[in-house]
């Protein structure tokens, strides 16, 4: 009675414990991402918004540190702070006074630099809609099962971020960014975070699905930056970004903090401007939402022992493509330049002549009024 | 006095060759301020390119003249300089003699005025003597030759230097008293640019006087005398078009000529006032604006030719400068003209307040327009509206000194009416004021 009720048991456990690898399994291929992908746009040039650069560097070191790769980083700087001739402390771009913390670092690797820094490169990038000879470097190859951060910061309006101090992009020409990135299956979830002046106007138009958005300031409210250096003679850091930093300093790949603790950093007494945020888009309780979603390049791996039975057989997608011959249909140039005629130039063919009439006409009127003016007596003369 | 005038012509002729010479020519010529897309030496050259290549010159939106240029052209256009610097030079002879014919007429009535005992005492100051009035005509001539604008208006090769020979010449018609040849002169010069239509006033009211008929809207001379200048002058100004016509034998030359200046569809930057605010109107006000503008042109015709009715050439003098002002694309080359006006008034110098200021922003403007054209188009650090305020002031500046003259002008009148020092009722002394 003992042997039975014991190999009973055991292969309940065993078919328990194989029903719930089959479940995590399940859940590993249908819940969340598999990939990250981070954009970290800076849209201001000149030595005087060398926070803005500072700022994007410091995310852009956070993320890089959680493990995301330069390969899946899209860095854009529009301008060069660290080389700067105005730069005291070249090859540097400090985020904390006294020099602390050096967030330009030997490995940048910065994708859009200068003047490539504009709106229509940015939207090509979020859409994919580049030119074939755009180096890999260079795009955001997101697929549906990427979890994107974005982070612009510049200096911004109501409804505007200004760009390279020449253009702007508009809050609905990057709510229908995202909504083409959506359409296009290019992410899986998108976290946005916005560090400029009435930030919170940015994220206002969304209206595609799965997006959560972070801004440093709400419509009406200037962000401010943090403390300057007297050595550098600039401000450093804006204050939203400088406790992010540290907030995200504190995030290691393994943390368990979720988005409603990102929500908090902040708050007014540090930051002066209301930090907003926009969760309505969101399929997924904030609280869920590791930061390590977003910030890191967290693989999941299970190690088990058992054998998983993959449910839906794997089907070759076969290839449409006509293998016919190409159509080669003979093109030839529209006889555009008439080289016979320039070759053998004659000169002038048609010299242009006024009419005989019009010449009569003319002289013969003048001789009138001359006449006219200076008395009939000068005819005698003549005829 | 022709030994002057001679050597004047020499001196002026020589300045005009040496720039041309130079590489400046080619420079000067593309400048905005100098040429507009209707005076442009360049546009010509195609013109007469396209006809000869056996398309109409009108077509597209390259040539702006009228056809009798075309004809001009056709058989000058290898001596097109010598055409410029001779058209500069029968204005200034033509300005020389009208002004010296003038004079003569001004100092005949003062006579008379003297011997009719009708200035008070103490106006003898303000009375004119030969001496003084000598050397107005070589002036004259001196100010229109060796004007900056005019020899810069000439080295550009700029269609506007024959607009003015043919202005000068109605000026010298009209002074002289000859109406038919005023009214042919008018009639050519309204043909070419439509704006000196507003001189018709002004000449049917100096050759009234001179003909001692009443300007008297009541009096049937009055209007036979407008009907027969009107005769004269619309005659001449249809057989002119009529001609043209033929030239060509297509009347497409009318929207292409006077349709361009009527409707300013060409917003290339200029020293006028036209372009920038059509750079950025509404096309639903674009039609409404317009007629303001142009009427804006022709408005101050009939207030000034009442207010002025007895002095003519002060009349032309102001219409040759609003024209100049507000024409839908001036150049420095209608400035160079009303300015060669100058020295007939400078019996009036003493009244003139704000001569200092003019001359100033005036000076200031014409260095300030190549150095914000390079930084707009350039150097890309200013943008139009630094361009359009200089433009701006150079305008007000121009309205400020016609306006100064004006002043002056009735001034004199009114001391040589009321007498020089002037009390108010209470005794003290009076300030005189436009209103």
């Amino acid at each position: 009675m003992k042997i039975p009720t014991l190999t009973i048991l055991l292969s309940s456990l065993f078919s328990a414990d194989g029903i719930h690898v089959q479940d995590t399994a399940g859940q590993f291929f249908s819940s969340g991402h598999t990939n990250n992908w981070v954009v970290l746009v800076c849209t201001s040039r000149f030595w005087f918004n060398y926070r803005h650069v500072a700022n994007t560097l410091s995310v852009y070191r956070s993320v890089k540190r959680l493990g995301i790769p330069d390969s899946h980083i899209v860095l854009m700087l529009a301008d060069d702070m660290a080389c700067s001739h105005r730069n005291p402390k070249p090859a540097t771009v400090f985020s904390h006074k006294n020099m602390e913390l050096n967030v330009y670092g030997d490995d940048v690797e910065v994708d859009y630099r200068g003047y490539e820094v504009t709106v229509e490169n940015y939207l090509r990038v979020l859409t994919g809609r580049l030119p074939a000879s755009t180096p890999r470097s260079k795009r955001l190859l997101s697929d549906d099962r990427s979890n994107i951060l974005i982070y612009l910061t510049g200096h911004g309006g109501n409804g505007f971020l200004k760009f390279q101090d020449s253009e702007e992009i508009s809050n609905v020409e990057l709510a229908d960014a995202f909504e083409q990135m959506w359409q296009k299956r290019r992410y899986n979830e998108l976290l946005f975070i916005i560090d400029t002046c009435q930030g919170a106007s940015m994220y206002e138009r969304f209206y595609s699905p799965n997006i959560i958005a972070i801004a440093s300031s709400q419509v009406g409210e200037d962000s401010l930056s943090h403390q300057p250096d007297s050595a550098i003679g600039v401000h450093l850091m804006d204050r939203f970004t400088f406790y992010l930093l540290g907030f995200l300093e504190d995030i290691h790949p393994a943390s368990k903090t979720n988005m409603n603790d990102m929500f908090k950093v902040c708050p007014k007494s540090q930051c002066v401007s209301t930090v907003g945020h926009r969760t309505d888009l969101f399929l997924r309780d904030p609280g869920s939402v590791l930061i390590t979603d977003f910030f890191g390049s967290v693989r999941k791996v299970e190690i088990t022992m058992e054998t998983i039975n993959l449910t839906e057989p794997i089907t070759l997608v076969e290839d449409n493509s006509n293998n016919g011959e190409l159509q080669k249909a003979s093109l030839s140039y529209v006889d555009q330049l008439p080289v016979s005629e320039i070759i053998h130039q004659k000169p002038k063919q048609k010299d242009w002549h006024p009419p005989d009439g019009f010449i009569l006409g003319l002289w013969t009127l003048i001789l009138l009024v001359f006449f006219k003016t200076y008395g009939m007596k000068h005819l005698k003369h003549i005829f | 006095m022709a030994a002057p005038l001679t050597l004047l012509l020499i001196v002026a002729v020589t300045v005009r060759a040496a720039l041309f010479r130079s590489t400046l020519a080619h420079l000067i010529a593309e400048r905005v301020e100098v040429v507009s897309p209707l005076t442009a030496w360049k546009r010509v050259v195609e013109g007469l390119a396209l006809l000869d290549l056996g398309v109409s010159p009108y077509a597209g939106d390259v040539f702006h003249e009228t056809p009798l240029i075309i004809y001009l052209f056709h058989f000058l256009v290898d001596y097109a300089e010598i055409t410029f610097m001779v058209a500069d030079g029968i204005s200034a002879v033509a300005l020389y003699y009208a002004v010296q014919d003038y004079n003569k007429q001004v100092f005949r009535k003062q006579k008379y005025a003297l011997e009719a005992e009708r200035y008070p005492a103490d106006c003898h100051e303000l009375v004119r003597s030969p001496a003084e009035m000598h050397y107005i005509p070589l002036k004259v001539a001196m100010f229109y030759l060796l004007n900056p604008f005019t020899v810069l208006s000439c080295v550009a090769k700029s269609t506007c230097g024959l607009n003015n020979a043919v202005v000068s010449l109605f000026v010298l018609a009209t002074v002289k008293g000859n109406a038919l040849l005023s009214a042919i002169f008018l009639a050519l010069a309204t043909y070419q640019s439509i704006y000196p239509l507003t001189l018709c006033a002004a000449a049917l009211l100096y050759l009234m006087q001179r003909q001692f008929i009443p300007v008297n809207a009541r009096r049937l001379s009055f209007w036979w005398f407008v009907a027969q200048y009107a005769f004269m002058y619309l005659g001449s100004l249809f057989v002119t078009v009529g001609l043209s016509f033929f030239l060509l034998g297509s009347w497409d030359f009318l929207p292409s000529v006077y349709g361009f200046i009527l409707s300013v569809p060409d917003l290339t930057p200029n020293i006028g006032l036209f372009w920038y605010f059509f750079a950025e109107m509404f096309e639903h006000f674009r039609l409404f604006f317009l007629c303001v503008f142009q009427i804006n042109v022709f408005i101050y015709t009939i207030p000034l030719s009442i207010k002025l009715k007895d002095h003519p050439v002060f009349l032309i003098f102001m219409q040759l400068a609003i024209i100049s002002i507000f024409k839908s694309y001036p150049t420095v080359g209608d400035m160079a003209l009303y300015m060669a006006f100058l020295p007939v008034w400078s019996h009036l110098t003493r009244f003139l307040r704000n001569v200092f200021l003019v001359s100033c922003v005036l000076l200031a403007c014409s260095a300030l327009f190549p150095v914000l054209w390079h930084l707009w188009i350039y150097a890309g650090s200013a943008n139009s509206n630094f361009y359009y305020a200089t433009t701006l002031l150079f305008n007000v500046s121009q309205i400020l000194l016609v306006s100064d003259y004006f002043y002056a002008f009735l001034r004199r009148e009114h001391h040589l009416t009321h007498g020089l020092y002037l009390k108010k009722k209470d005794g003290s002394e009076a300030t005189l004021v436009l209103k």
